[in-house]
């Protein structure tokens, strides 16, 4: 536990995963960019001449490295994300149903959750599950458009765009939220107060404590 | 006609590597050659200039628009007879024959060794003065008759026709002539009196029979032609192709003789057999117009199909059927006399064949059959006397004009030394027979050569002899556009503007209704050029040939001659560029006046004139040589997209077709083990090698001949898309056949192998 | 009414007049033509048949360029496909699924015929038409040229029985209709091209502006709440900050102090 503006915080995140973040949120962010430039034709100058396809490809790159870093950099918190984003239990039941006053900026009466919300569990869940159809078309467009057949070209982008489509509204809730619940620090610096951590995540507290030393500081 | 595909391809990502983004930038930027927007014709005022087409020698009257002192756009002139508004694919690509980067700029002096193109710029002052005293100084030595000049394109006028006569050498040249046409024009002298002239006669508009003896419409380009054979042949004409190759022509015909080559002149024989025996000809039409029928019925006896079908390699029935489908079509119903005539070296006797069978077909002076041309009528800027009358010929001939037995000689007493008279009997210039006299001075001296426009090396056969003359003659001048073959040559090189950039000398084109063409300056010249006139004018004042030359500006002399018909520049601009005057296309037309100018005025079926000189009255078939065993005859002709050796550089059209391909039999390219697109070099039997040319196997051709277009191989460093592209038909001419009769040279008895590298 | 070109290929005599005119007044770079003539031969010496294929844009009805062109850089105007190269993103799926083979990728960007809309517009005629030696080519109102097909295909049946009008109906009907001598496969033409798959209409007509719409909504919908949810737990995070202050100023309470 350390101290800051008066207030405890806890480290929820260490530097790896939050490096291995901003390199998925910057290459996320440019491929969105470079994608729009493909399909929308104000921006369409950029696309054409090339520079922003091959900026398409390399942040494409990163974004495919993103769970290859985790893989080798921190095969801890890469097991822990796939296991808690996909474990529900009945707490997390309960809290879908009352998630409109999550939604509206309430967390009273919320019921307990885990270092996850069942909210952030769909998040993660949905960006790995588009991600990957993202990028299986994305490698297809890539290396074999010129074998796919117009039908085949049209069905590719299509579910191209509607996995992004889908990411982008995810990250628009994505952004809503760490802005209504003011969440910046836990990728900034790690640290979030322990406060709000009680009142939205005190399963989590409790496991923490329950573990001791190494994450408070006297 | 390769296929050319642009596609940003996986390959360029990977090349580009991950960190060569500035790389990828640079060659990829949107700033980059943008397809240009606004068009432009709506960059500007466009400006409408009338001219006529210089991209090959049928002279097309076009329209050109320019903006803003650039040349952008020309089509065909609406109004003119020859293009109708229309234009083919070489005329399209004048502007950028124009804008050709590599064009001459400056009149240059040589500074090296001849042949090592090592030049110094100059002033044209300089140039015009030091080219003057050169041929002063050959004049005063051996004669003005040792000048020789040889002239083509649409501007050679002032050269080898205006020039050389006031000059006065007798040997001034076009290969149109003696390369081209001679055969043709003075088998048509000797039949009918007059030339074939500048372009063929046919009346399309009504005939319904049109046979084709070799020449290649659509694959030779000629907008006319084309036009006209197309309306003709869906008005439902019969065509009758007879070639050794599946030509365009060939393919649009309804008949297709693949005859073996050098053999024509059996067919055609067989045919007049065939008109004569099924009396499939115009019997009023030979009594009252032509001399000489009984003889040539007694001639063709046994000539039948039958005796033929084993020369030619074709079916005796097909010989037959094709004599019907002509015959039973007659007058209106002819063999299209062609241009290119000079292949085997018996070319003048072949093409009296021709002219016997068209006369047997009653097809002169009748609708539907032959028109008689006409000259328009204008009048010359007034000269004195010229000091030798011209015999260069050209395709733009004069029909009508006498030949008289005496060749005319030159002030100091010279006639042409080409051998006329001699070795071959009348006709034009033949330029190939000056060659030999710059080496051997034999039967005088030729120390002195100006060349305007022709690719010299490109298009003279057997350009090793030709090499040897430049290194012989003591002065060269060099008039053209792009640094040539040649050029490097040259101890002077004058650059001309091009056709787009100046005035030029009426173009007066005989005619069904005969017309008069002009050509106006769409823009100023470009870098330090000069029109062709104001060459030849500053250089005769230079020699004493002020006389010639005593209008002051070329649109004086132009409104001089305009005057004659009423017009002037301006007027002929706002009429629409053309001028056009009545013909006397018909027989009705002539009355009691004769339209042939033979000595007897009737179409000679057997020329006495022939019989005088030793050669045969009536055309006898003359065997020619056989390819020996591994080689095959070398054919040569055209592309839809280039003309003769000229414009193999120009941009655009070098983008379509860079390179000729070298036709052959597939079943026989298969058995050498080629495949279409191999790259091959050929060979001719004195071991001059040409290439690398891709292999076309074809269905289309026979087994014993290649074909190649002609004009590619060129050598010049200066020529960025010519040089070294494709394969020279020029340089496996070691030999060709002078056709006794009209000094044609036959050059297509080269025969060639296929080998691996040069 | 709408436009198109005629093309009778029993006329065409392959002089390539047109490739040149199109390249000069379109001013295409070097590498690129809109018109490109294939030499088709059939059969063994002696016994052949040939003519020319001309690779040129069919300007189709139910255009699959159009259909899958992200950007709306290709459209339709007049009955003919054009291609406005500023909105282009140079993705390359036009290369792909034109069923005739027709764009081509050259300076980043598709580049097709269009029809030289820009001269047809001021009064002109495309350059391939003016120019054409043969007169093969023709450009007007597509109802009178379909007409004028059938009376060219009846004229021409004596010498080419087989002879017959390809564009009408191919790909919804084309903005290039041709007078075939023979059926299309012997020149390379497909006689029938695919029609645009449901998948692109569906893509570019449904998905994508649902997509922009969806996204609009979203960021709109949630910017809004947002400040709303916002305000609203600030006010949460207050109130519970002041049950907290009071429970602990009421425990002082009972433990007696008065500094309250």
């Amino acid at each position: 536990m350390s101290e800051s503006n008066g207030s405890e915080t806890i480290l929820r995140y260490r530097r790896t995963p939050r490096i291995i973040h901003a390199v998925l949120a910057t290459s996320f962010l440019i491929l969105l960019f470079t994608g729009l430039a493909l399909v929308w034709g104000p921006l369409a100058f950029i696309a054409a001449g090339g520079w922003s396809r091959y900026l398409h490809r390399i942040a494409a790159i990163g974004f495919m490295l993103v769970p290859v870093l985790y893989v080798v950099f921190d095969r801890k918190s890469a097991k822990e994300i796939l296991v808690d984003s996909f474990k529900y239990d009945s707490d997390d039941v309960a809290w879908f149903k009352k998630m409109y006053r999550y939604t509206l900026g309430r967390t009273a009466e919320m019921p307990p959750q885990g270092r996850l919300n069942a909210g952030q569990k769909l998040h993660h869940s949905a960006v790995i599950v588009f991600s990957s159809f993202i990028v299986i078309t994305g490698i297809i467009m890539w290396a074999f458009k010129s074998s796919l057949s117009a039908e085949m070209l049209s069905w590719t982008a299509m579910i191209h765009d509607l996995s992004m489509l889908a990411l982008a509204l995810l990250l628009v809730g994505h952004i809503f939220f760490t802005y209504v619940y003011q969440a910046w620090s836990s990728m900034a610096t790690g640290y979030v107060p322990k406060e709000d951590m009680e009142l939205e995540h005190s399963k989590w507290v409790e496991e923490l404590e329950h573990e001791g030393a190494e994450n408070t500081s006297a | 006609m390769a296929r050319v595909e642009l596609d940003i391809t996986r390959r360029q990502f990977f090349g580009a590597g991950l960190a060569g983004a500035a790389v990828i930038g640079a060659g990829n930027s949107p700033l980059a050659m943008r397809y240009p927007d606004p068009p432009w014709f709506a960059t500007g005022e466009v400006t409408t200039t009338y001219n006529y087409c210089d991209m090959c020698p049928w002279k097309c009257g076009i329209a050109v628009q320019s903006v803003d002192g650039k040349v952008l756009k020309v089509d065909g002139n609406i109004n003119d007879p020859k293009s109708r508004g229309m234009l083919c694919g070489r005329g399209q690509g004048g502007v950028s024959f124009m804008y050709d980067p590599d064009r001459l700029q400056s009149p240059m002096i040589r500074t090296g060794e001849r042949g090592e193109g090592k030049f110094r710029e100059v002033t044209w002052e300089e140039a015009l003065d030091y080219t003057a005293e050169k041929i002063l100084a050959i004049k005063e030595q051996y004669g003005p008759e040792s000048l020789a000049i040889f002239g083509h394109t649409t501007g050679d006028f002032w050269f080898t026709d205006y020039f050389a006569q006031a000059w006065g050498t007798p040997n001034a040249g076009k290969p149109s002539s003696s390369l081209c046409l001679s055969p043709r024009d003075e088998a048509c002298n000797l039949t009918l009196g007059y030339p074939v002239g500048g372009h063929e006669p046919m009346d399309w508009d009504e005939i319904e029979c049109v046979t084709f003896i070799g020449s290649h419409v659509g694959e030779d380009s000629r907008n006319t032609v084309m036009q006209d054979f197309i309306d003709a042949r869906e008005r439902g004409a019969q065509i009758i192709v007879v070639d050794p190759r599946f030509s365009t022509a060939a393919a649009k015909a309804d008949h297709w003789l693949p005859i073996k080559p050098g053999t024509d002149t059996a067919l055609l024989l067989a045919w007049v057999n065939v008109l004569i025996e099924e009396n499939l000809f115009d019997r009023e039409y030979i009594d009252q117009y032509a001399v000489g029928y009984e003889e040539l019925e007694a001639h063709v006896k046994d000539l039948t199909p039958e005796w033929a079908s084993t020369i030619t390699d074709l079916p005796a029935d097909q010989i037959r059927e094709t004599a019907r489908v002509m015959g039973q079509r007659h007058p209106k119903a002819a063999i299209m006399p062609g241009r290119h005539t000079t292949w085997y070296g018996n070319d003048s006797q072949r093409m009296r064949t021709v002219f016997i069978i068209n006369s047997l077909l009653g097809a002169y002076g009748r609708h539907g059959g032959m028109y008689f041309d006409k000259s328009p009528f204008i009048d010359s800027y007034p000269h004195p006397p010229f000091a030798v009358t011209g015999s260069a010929g050209g395709c733009s001939a004069e029909p009508g004009e006498e030949v008289s037995d005496e060749l005319p000689l030159g002030p100091s007493g010279k006639a042409r030394a080409d051998g006329a008279r001699e070795t071959f009997l009348r006709g034009a210039t033949a330029m190939q027979e000056l060659i030999d006299p710059m080496i051997t001075d034999d039967p005088y001296r030729i120390a002195g050569l100006i060349v305007y426009g022709v690719n010299l090396l490109n298009s003279i056969p057997m350009p090793s002899r030709t090499i040897e003359a430049l290194k012989k003659l003591d002065f060269i001048l060099a008039v053209d556009v792009l640094p040539q073959e040649h050029i490097a040559w040259a101890d002077v090189v004058l650059p001309e503007a091009t056709f787009l950039e100046r005035y030029d000398e009426l173009s007066t084109v005989p005619y069904k209704t005969p017309f008069i063409q002009m050509r106006e300056p769409a823009v100023a010249p470009l870098y330090d050029t000069k029109p062709g006139w104001m060459m030849a004018r500053e250089l005769g004042l230079r020699v004493g040939l002020d006389a010639y030359f005593k209008w002051e500006t070329v649109e004086e002399y132009l409104d001089t001659r305009l005057r004659s018909v009423g017009s002037s520049l301006e007027k002929m601009h706002d009429a629409g560029g053309v001028i056009i005057q009545e013909g006397k296309p018909y027989l009705e037309d002539f009355g009691d006046e004769s339209p042939f100018h033979t000595p007897s005025g009737k179409i000679e079926l057997f020329s006495d004139e022939l019989a005088e000189a030793g050669f045969d009255p009536i055309p006898v078939f003359e065997p020619t040589e056989e390819p020996p065993d591994g080689y095959f005859r070398l054919l040569y002709g055209r592309a839809p997209l280039h003309t003769f050796a000229k414009t193999q550089n120009t941009p655009v059209l070098s983008d379509v077709y860079p390179e000729n391909e070298l036709w052959i039999n597939e079943d026989e390219a298969a058995s050498l083990g080629y495949e279409n697109g191999d790259r091959v070099w050929l060979e001719n039997e004195a071991g001059d090698r040409t290439g690398p040319i891709s292999v076309k196997a074809t269905q289309r051709i026979r087994k014993d001949a290649v074909f190649m277009a002609h004009g590619f191989g060129q050598q010049s460093d200066g020529l960025t898309n010519a040089n070294g592209r494709g394969a020279s038909d020029t340089k496996m001419m070691s030999r060709y056949k002078l056709d006794p009769i009209s000094g044609g040279a036959g050059m297509r008895i080269n025969f060639v192998r296929l080998v691996e590298g040069g | 009414m709408t436009s198109a070109f005629l093309l009778d290929m029993s006329r065409c005599i392959g002089c390539e007049a047109c490739v040149v005119a199109c390249k000069t007044g379109n001013e295409l770079p070097v590498g690129r033509q809109y018109i490109e003539l294939i030499e088709h031969t059939s059969g063994t010496f002696p016994n052949l048949t040939g003519g020319f294929q001309n690779q040129r844009c069919y300007h189709c009805s139910d255009a699959t360029c159009v259909a899958v062109c992200p950007t709306g850089a290709l459209f339709k105007d007049d009955g003919l496909t054009r291609l406005n190269r500023d909105d282009c993103s140079g993705c390359g799926y036009c290369v792909q699924s034109c069923p005739y083979g027709v764009p081509k990728m050259s300076d980043g960007r598709s580049s097709k015929c269009d029809a030289c809309a820009s001269n047809v517009g001021g009064g002109g005629s495309p350059w391939c038409v003016t120019t054409c030696p043969g007169k093969a080519l023709k450009y007007g109102d597509r109802d009178e040229i379909l007409a004028e097909a059938h009376e060219r295909v009846d004229a021409i049946k004596a010498r080419y029985p087989n002879a017959q009008v390809y564009g009408e109906t191919q790909a919804g009907g084309l903005g290039l209709i041709l007078v075939l001598p023979d059926d299309p496969e012997t020149l390379n033409i497909p006689a029938d091209p695919p029609p645009t798959p449901a998948s692109a209409d569906l893509w570019k007509n449904w998905v994508q502006p649902i997509s922009v719409g969806s996204t609009a909504v979203t960021v709109v919908g949630l910017g809004v709440l947002g400040v709303i949810a916002r305000r609203n737990h600030v006010a949460e995070m207050e109130e519970i900050e002041a049950r907290k202050a009071a429970a602990m100023a009421g425990g002082d309470a009972e433990r007696g102090g008065d500094d309250v």
